[in-house]
């Protein structure tokens, strides 16, 4: 029996700021712990919250990447519940009027697009970090007022694979608007799920929510073993037990943690030191505005404008500043083919090997199209550029001066090359007997020596084309 | 610093109980409003390095590692502090009773209360150790204290002063406010203590005058509106003739004095809507208080049992007898009908008074209907008029953040009582002169009990 | 009438337990504070919104993404009852 499944996710994004979401002190990763605190961190008596401007800032952002309505009226509200992770015995949210609302993104799944709805985007703070070791608890508040946003889905999935398009469209697009690093193995971004299986068109099953998943691929597998465990259940004719289940990386399973016994009251309500805050209009339309192109739309572009086929272009929608390079470049010549080529084998590559990051590179794009057209004029050759010239034009040196410098401009000139030849010709009569006697090798030893002595600037085409034809003179002479 | 250590001796023999925590003194080389002033400060004021226990057992061994805004502030202005006054525990009560470290006694007769919650800092001005001490008012904890003390108590205006470093209570309701001997006193502390302050998103950017240089005692034209719910509720003819006399003396000055009727069913309802928003923020405000990172922690099997065994033994049974009422009121189910009913009601009456004082310069009524209840004295009816209303009143100062200050208004077997004005918002300026008018009619200023 | 199991319920969600003596001040107290709640009820607060805060002009102020204050391990963990390796620990007594 096939079921209806129905599958909403809550993602949890650490956005990349300086400070805490309400206090001044620096957020953290892998510090010695509580060395990254202060008093309200701390939830000393007597601190309040300050609301971080940056927060705000790359809330609104998120907000715009998935076209939510943003409300400029910022309110905030109590979350009260007890844990030890928890030092104000409250979390400091938005309840009743998150910073965006009724948005969607559109994600792919084998080759036709869906949309799912996003319900909400509202700044939170994050817990503090607990180590269980025998029967004590560590406690490192480094953590604790971490800027949050959650990002609350529609319940529009309804398959593993979808569900894992939509974590990874977000999960890139957030990556690339610069919001978070969203490293799920890091915990700066987590995602869990709320997954319920229903008879068509009945009403919504007993939904059961999967934490602990820490990558794309766990979230598709968390889902898939759900899927069945729930189907099971309900071919048996038994219920499905409302609970929070954590996903089992080795077993690949998930597995009950603890049992949703009527809804915990969180008790909210407006947080009484944090007035209401106005956002000047100007303030959000200058953020929305500032928004790069998202993924979705240039990979769009790149196909239509520029050809480049799925693999280059999910190499420049992973890493932003290549893209940014590479239509610098297409500036100075309508070349995407070898530009992309270039840049993602050969640019990269130097990158790597000399450490230093794309955004701190010397290499004009005017200069990398001049290499390439010299290479396509045959000026050069393609392994001069590589070898030679590509060093030099990542240092900011220009494609001319480098070629004037180290002599590399190919000879392409016949009567030049005649004379070199026969000058070798009449080193070497050897060869011409070998060639004589069939032996073609020669003809490639021929070609080492024109080489030499033209310092590899000769047109290794023209070159070989001529040394047969001077050859065959001889021999029939 | 003499004056500084003959305060400090003074504290250290002082009789009422006031001073939970003695702090050696420490010369301050800054030159100030407040130079070589002693200062006491109530105990749920954060002190770096000094003990501040906000009188609960479970803050019993907590030691602040940063100052209190208003801390900085005093300090800033040359003022030395000496000690660390009683209070309620956790500020919720209005008798000074239920402090960790036994009641506070009147100084002007130990048989009586101080009142609260700041009753230990009230008792250090009338007992003359200091002539400035600050307190917190959230219901009337710092005008119904000066008023059973006979000094000066001033709640300015919400966001007036700067609450980051001060034990909250009730975030909607809290002031830091003051006590001393008379208005020009009080006038200068506020010049003192107000102020920006970016760590308080409460905070006013309003302005803040040299009070102190523009006091005008000139009383003629103002309009002076007399609280009749009040004046209605109350029983004692003694209050009731220095009530009226003050009133006369402010008329031969030139005031023009109306009386106003709020709606009675309103009226009655100021001490529950206190109560329930009071009780419902502060059931949330103290859950950080569990024993885990800083104060008295019990021992328990796991996490969960050591925050209960802390959280049990840390707190006075009046305080978690008030936490479940205010749990009771946020509860899903029950915020309507309690917690969110309060704060309609709350509006209304911020409206109705808002109307008022469009009108008038200043609401004013006595502090309280007697004097300073007996320590042992029989329990006042919680549902009567004289309760609901004589008695609590002047909350109307919580609810809508209106400046508001007690007065001394006359005596009676020996013990004082106040008048109580209440002005709109951010007119300080308008309730110091109002005051130096009353205190120069009734002659009441600088008084201290004579301690034995 | 408030339930004694209602309120011992109420008090274990605020993680701290009463003795049967407070529980039966509760119930008491209750009876006051429901007939003062019946004061509230007799006020009509038909469209009057919960006023949260005494001033709700809105602010504009928001705090800049500048680190401005940050204490020291040692001024974090001063008034722990228990720490470990720069950690606050929760002391489990083992029996």
């Amino acid at each position: 029996m096939n079921y209806e499944v129905v599958i909403g996710i809550e993602i949890h994004c650490e956005l990349k700021t300086k400070t805490k979401m309400f206090s001044g002190s620096p957020t953290s990763f892998n510090e010695p712990a509580n060395t990254c605190v202060n008093e309200i961190d701390l939830a000393f008596p007597g601190t309040l919250p300050t609301v971080n401007k940056e927060a705000v800032r790359k809330g609104i952002m998120a907000c715009a990447a998935f076209n939510l309505e943003i409300d400029t009226l910022l309110k905030f509200d109590r979350k009260n519940y007890y844990y030890s992770d928890l030092p104000k015995g409250f979390q400091i949210t938005q309840q009743f009027h998150p910073l965006g609302k009724n948005g969607y993104v559109d994600i792919e799944v084998d080759g036709n697009t869906k949309r799912i709805g996003i319900n909400r985007i509202h700044l939170e703070e994050d817990t503090a970090k607990q180590f269980h070791i025998d029967d004590e608890t560590l406690i490192d508040f480094n953590r604790a007022g971490t800027p949050l946003i959650e990002i609350v889905s529609d319940p529009d999935m309804s398959s593993g694979s979808e569900a894992s398009a939509y974590v990874e469209t977000l999960r890139q697009t957030l990556l690339y608007i610069g919001v978070s690093d969203v490293k799920m193995e890091e915990g700066s971004m987590r995602c869990d799920v709320n997954i319920s299986l229903n008879k068509p068109n009945e009403p919504y099953g007993t939904k059961v929510e999967i934490k602990n998943l820490n990558s794309i691929s766990n979230v598709a597998r968390a889902i898939d073993y759900e899927i069945k465990r729930q189907s099971e259940i309900l071919d048996k004719g038994e219920k499905v037990i409302s609970s929070t289940r954590r996903f089992d990386e080795s077993s690949r399973t998930t597995i009950e943690m603890r049992r949703k016994e009527g809804g915990v009251d969180y008790k909210f309500f407006p947080d009484p030191n944090i007035v209401p805050i106005r956002l000047s209009d100007d303030w959000v339309k200058e953020i929305v505005n500032s928004l790069p192109e998202l993924p979705s739309e240039r990979k769009k572009r790149y196909k239509n404008d520029y050809g480049l086929n799925d693999n280059e272009i999910n190499v420049y929608l992973g890493n932003r500043d290549l893209a940014e390079l590479f239509e610098e470049c297409m500036k100075y010549g309508d070349k995407a083919r070898s530009i992309s080529n270039w840049l993602i084998t050969d640019v990269l590559a130097w990158l790597s090997k000399n450490n230093v990051e794309i955004k701190n590179s010397e290499l004009k794009p005017k200069e990398l199209v001049r290499m390439i057209e010299l290479i396509e004029e045959k000026v050069i050759s393609s392994t001069q550029g590589k070898d030679i010239v590509l060093d030099g034009i990542m240092k900011g040196e220009l494609t001319e001066d480098i070629i004037n410098e180290k002599g590399l401009k190919q000879v392409s000139d016949e009567g030049m090359l005649l004379e070199v030849i026969n000058k070798v010709l009449d080193e070497q009569p050897q060869s011409i007997v070998d060639y004589a006697n069939g032996k073609d090798r020669a003809v490639k030893f021929l070609m080492g020596q024109v080489m030499k002595k033209t310092r590899g600037q000769a047109n290794p085409s023209l070159a070989n084309k001529l040394i047969v034809e001077e050859l065959a003179k001889r021999i029939n002479k | 610093m003499e004056k500084i250590y003959k305060a400090f001796e003074k504290a250290k023999n002082d009789k009422c109980n006031a001073i939970v925590t003695l702090v050696e003194p420490k010369e301050n080389l800054n030159k100030g409003k407040l130079s070589g002033e002693p200062i006491i400060l109530k105990d749920n004021i954060s002190t770096k390095g000094i003990r501040t226990t906000a009188s609960s057992k479970i803050l019993d061994n907590y030691y602040p590692i940063f100052d209190a805004t208003v801390v900085e502030k005093i300090k800033a202005e040359g003022g030395v502090i000496i000690g660390k006054a009683s209070m309620d525990e956790l500020a919720m009560g209005g008798t000074n009773l239920a402090a960790y470290t036994g009641p506070v006694l009147n100084p002007w007769d130990y048989k009586r209360m101080s009142g609260g919650s700041s009753g230990g800092s009230a008792a250090a001005v009338a007992s003359g150790i200091v002539s400035f001490a600050i307190g917190s008012d959230t219901g009337d904890s710092v005008r119904k204290p000066a008023s059973f003390c006979g000094i000066v108590g001033v709640k300015p205006t919400y966001g007036r002063i700067s609450r980051y470093g001060v034990v909250a209570y009730a975030s909607s309701l809290d002031h830091v406010g003051y006590f001393t001997r008379n208005v020009k006193d009080a006038s200068l502390m506020l010049e003192v203590l107000a102020g920006r302050d970016d760590k308080d998103m409460t905070s006013s950017f309003k302005e803040v005058k040299e009070y102190s240089k523009l006091l005008n005692s000139d009383v003629k034209g103002k309009k002076i509106a007399v609280f009749k719910n009040v004046i209605d509720s109350l029983d004692n003819e003694n209050t009731l003739n220095l009530f009226n006399d003050l009133l006369n003396k402010l008329k031969e000055k030139g005031a023009i004095i109306e009386e106003v009727s709020f709606d009675n069913d309103l009226m009655r309802t100021l001490f529950p809507v206190y109560f329930i928003i009071a009780n419902c923020e502060a059931t949330s405000n103290h859950s950080n208080l569990d024993g885990l990172r800083f104060g008295v922690s019990e021992d328990g099997d796991d996490t969960r049992e050591v925050v209960i065994n802390s959280r049990t033994k840390g707190f006075g049974s009046l305080i978690r007898k008030r936490f479940v009422i205010g749990s009771f009121g946020l509860h899903e189910e029950n915020q309507e009908k309690v917690f969110k009913k309060a704060q309609r009601i709350r509006r209304l009456i911020v409206e109705e008074v808002k109307k008022c004082l469009e009108e008038y310069d200043c609401l004013i009524a006595p502090a309280s209907n007697d004097i300073a209840p007996l320590l042992e004295g029989n329990k006042i009816d919680e549902l009567s008029d004289k309760y609901l209303i004589a008695e609590n009143h002047m909350v109307i100062g919580n609810f809508t953040g209106y400046p508001s200050m007690t007065v001394p208004m006359g005596f009676e077997k020996g013990c004082p009582i106040g008048v109580n004005i209440t002005c709109k918002a951010f007119d300080e300026e308008n309730m110091f002169n109002i005051g130096l008018a009353i205190e120069e009619s009734t002659g009441l200023k600088d008084l201290v009990a004579k301690v034995d | 009438m408030i339930e004694k199991e209602y309120i011992k319920e109420l008090a274990h969600e605020l993680m701290f337990d009463l003795s049967e003596e407070e529980v039966v001040e509760i119930q008491k107290e209750y009876e006051t504070f429901s007939k003062q709640l019946e004061l509230l009820e007799k006020i009509d607060t038909k469209d009057v919104k919960p006023m949260p805060y005494p001033f709700e002009n809105e602010t504009n102020y928001l705090r800049e993404d500048v680190v401005t204050h940050v204490i020291t391990q040692e001024d974090a963990l001063r008034n722990a009852s228990y720490s470990k390796e720069g950690h606050f620990v929760v002391h489990k007594v083992v029996k």
